[in-house]
């Protein structure tokens, strides 16, 4: 063992100077949370006395019970399966969307880019609760132009319905969040270096070729992390179930993991059950996540990642 | 500082660098944090106040107007200054917030809670029992039944402050113009829904998310949904009245005689200005709600009794109404209850509270009954709350409300969701939030059986 000489001590100091505020706001916002709900999730509550009234509350080991009550809830595994169908349904589409409006706005024959771009951008500056209300008000009947319309056209429909309404919170989270992958994706579009459309224009590539064998091979890292971010956030959809249920006769306390999460905590006031269903929703997020990144990992066309490093 | 100096004086040359700002900000602000969170609640005991000692209560209520009494209660008492926080009512909202400041150590003194959900604060200890402070006597001031909404064992956990009595709010110029009779039985209720839905338009809303009023119907045919055995809570949701009262709103619903939209939300307020919906099954609260949604509709409403299962019987029941009460953290719980006892029982107050549309006064004394017509012109002139008065004197008093009543509204409303949209029957809906209301309890610890 070598003993540290005195500037790398020195420097060992500074370095954890420099990084204490961060660790400190890591563990405290980030850590501890974790920590403090996954302890909670493996207790439960006691109560002695007449009734359970004014005796002893107290918080005992509980093991895995929370978690096997969880999962033994209907309302909570039926909330996973509908979100893991609005994810394999509105995911694509979004994707599919983003994907043609910023090839779109980033051909070489777009007009009014700057305008468009903001325009389409411009939902994901509204917060999802004033979103949701916005469309509430389009989608509630007596109110809605929408029904109006559809109904002196001869068609009755019914956007808070049992087999409409998670279509219509899909709408609302696409409305949200087509612009702002759109936008990921127009900011990896721009580092592609002009010499490659240059070459392949002069190899006889038409517009479209070059969009399809150059542009989407080259924004896959963009197109995979906004896949990514939008099945964690599928997951954790809330705000707008939350929003919609009193105008709804078809959204139920469990609607969505987190919704269930949420009642259980703050309706029930079962904060164990709660930290324990959020504890199994972080890590269908994790494993939901990672699997897709390994399915694309391993897609990955052969030689490309040297060719990557090379370009760079 | 001194150390950065030297380092920048020798490491290579870069200033400081913005990392190394925004590092020193942030550290600052966790500091902050820290120290936030380090509140002292070191002695539990409350100390009271010393004489002379100027003091402030916070108070957590969403009444509409509360705060006209409190400001008239702070000109009168200026070392007692409270100091009301108005929380959101919409979807429990309130209770969800005082659970979670009883957790965390930190409540108001005083809260409005209704009376269904004053035992779900009870499990969590979270109510001062105010007999330690002399609460006794003064519940000769209040109405009987009110006044046992909060008394368990022999510990009373809040005051009474209004209760809401139901009854029938009818569109008398639709049912004129229809040539239909405002119904007096449960039968004659499903006559008249048929006769309006052949006008186009409905007689009401059955919204699977309102278990506070489905809980009234059931009250109002007979069930004892809680009651106790000893040391055990006993649960009967699934029983004779309320399976009569499920099967006759089930009936309505398959023959599409009524609505099954949310009530209280845009699409039913809507509803209710255009005549859409020619009655509402309220409660003596209700008539503000119609005038601030449906003012245009003024002069066209009455209130007519609770429809009967029974040709000429006088059963009612509440739907609604509220406690004050002393939270068990507050450090000066004489002076909380000292205010509790005056905002409900002072005529200065009763009035004020009156006006603003508060429901039903849970005090004896203090006002009359005309006084609470507050809408009378609303109501074409009609001394409405005579109505409500009688209903308040029909109310069965041997209801009681159990310890879990958000959770057993909520395992309603789902349920009720779930059947309306599979088409599963009502009576089935009963035996599903049966069985999870006695787990529920179960699973807070409590000892429970099928009553």
């Amino acid at each position: 063992m070598r003993r540290p000489t005195h500037t790398e001590a020195r420097s060992a100091r500074a370095a954890a100077g420099f990084l204490l505020p961060f660790l400190a706001l890591f563990l405290l916002c980030f850590i501890a949370p974790i920590g403090y709900a996954l302890y909670e999730s493996l207790l439960r509550v006691e109560r002695t006395g007449a009734l359970g009234l004014g005796g002893e509350t107290k918080e005992v080991w509980a093991g895995l019970y929370n978690y096997t009550h969880a999962l033994e809830d209907d309302r909570f595994t039926a909330g996973f399966g509908r979100v893991l169908l609005f994810g394999a349904v509105q995911i694509p589409v979004m994707i599919v969307l983003a994907t043609g409006l910023a090839l779109l706005l980033e051909a070489a024959s777009a007009r009014w880019v700057g305008f468009f771009r903001t325009a389409f951008f411009l939902p994901y500056g509204v917060p999802g609760v004033i979103a949701s209300i916005l469309w509430g008000f389009l989608y509630v009947p007596g109110i809605s132009p929408l029904v109006e319309m559809a109904h002196s056209a001869g068609w009755d429909v019914d956007f808070l319905g049992r087999s409409t309404v998670l279509w219509s919170i899909a709408n609302i989270v696409t409305w949200q969040f087509t612009g702002y992958n759109m936008l990921v994706l127009i900011a990896q579009l721009k580092s592609v270096p002009g010499e490659l459309y240059e070459a392949a224009r002069i190899d006889g590539a038409r517009a479209w070729q070059i969009a399809w064998h150059i542009k989407l091979p080259l924004i896959r890292p963009a197109l995979v992390l906004t896949t990514v971010f939008s099945i964690i956030g599928t997951l954790q959809l809330f705000a707008e179930p939350k929003v919609l249920k009193p105008l709804s006769n078809s959204i139920d306390s469990g609607y969505t993991p987190n919704l269930a999460a949420y009642n259980e905590a703050f309706t029930s006031n079962n904060q164990h059950i709660a930290a324990a269903e959020a504890v199994l929703l972080a890590l269908v997020a994790c494993v939901l996540s990672f699997s897709f990144l390994r399915l694309v990992g391993q897609r990955e066309p052969r030689g490309s990642k040297g060719k990557g490093g090379t370009s760079r | 500082m001194s150390k950065m100096h030297h380092h920048s004086s020798h490491g290579p040359l870069q200033a400081p660098g913005r990392r190394a700002v925004l590092g020193g900000a942030a550290a600052a602000a966790a500091g902050f944090a820290l120290a936030g969170c380090g509140s002292d609640d070191g002695d539990d005991e409350p100390k009271g106040r010393k004489k002379g000692e100027k003091i402030s209560l916070t108070f957590w209520s969403w009444v509409p107007g509360i705060d006209k009494p409190v400001d008239l209660w702070n000109s009168k008492n200026p070392e007692v200054q409270v100091k009301v926080e108005k929380v959101s009512a919409v979807d429990g909202a309130q209770y969800a917030k005082m659970h979670a400041a009883i957790k965390a150590g930190n409540p108001p003194d005083l809260g409005q809670i209704e009376y269904p959900v004053v035992p779900s604060f009870l499990i969590d200890n979270g109510l001062l029992d105010l007999t330690k402070y002399g609460v006794d006597k003064y519940k000769d001031k209040f109405v009987g039944w009110q006044w046992q909404q909060s008394v368990f064992g022999k510990a009373v956990y809040a005051v009474p402050q209004a209760s809401g009595p139901m009854g029938l709010f009818i569109r008398q110029d639709l049912f004129d113009k229809w040539d239909i009779e405002p119904p007096t039985t449960w039968d004659e209720y499903e006559a008249a829904a048929k006769a309006i839905r052949k006008k186009g338009a409905w007689i009401e809303t059955f919204s699977a998310t309102n278990g506070n009023r489905f809980a009234g119907l059931a009250w109002q045919a007979g069930a004892r949904w809680f009651g106790s055995e000893g040391d055990t809570w006993l649960v009967s949701i699934d029983d004779e009245p309320t399976r009569k009262v499920a099967d006759y709103w089930e009936a309505l619903v398959k023959q599409k005689l009524i609505k099954t939209i949310p009530d209280r939300q845009n699409a039913w307020y809507k509803d209710v200005q255009t005549g859409a919906m020619a009655s509402w099954l309220g409660a003596s609260w209700g008539d503000a709600l119609l005038v601030g949604n449906a003012p245009k509709t003024s002069g066209k409403w009455r209130v007519v009794p609770m429809p009967q299962w029974k040709k000429g019987d006088g059963a009612f029941a509440n739907w609604g109404g509220s406690t004050t009460a002393v939270f068990a953290k507050s450090k000066y719980p004489q002076d909380a209850l000292k205010f509790a006892i005056w905002l409900n029982t002072d005529p200065e107050s009763i009035k004020l509270l009156i006006d603003n549309g508060y429901g039903t006064p849970a005090a004896k004394q203090g006002y009359t009954t005309s006084q609470l017509d507050v809408h009378k012109d609303f109501m074409g002139g009609q001394e409405y709350s005579k109505v409500f008065d009688a209903a308040s004197k029909g109310v069965d008093t041997s209801w009681r409300w159990g310890p879990a009543t958000d959770t057993l509204y909520q395992r309603l409303g789902d349920a009720f969701t779930g059947a309306l949209g599979d088409g599963g029957s009502f009576r089935s809906v009963l035996k599903k939030v049966q069985g999870e209301t006695i787990t529920d309890l179960k699973e807070k610890g409590l000892q429970v059986k099928a009553g």
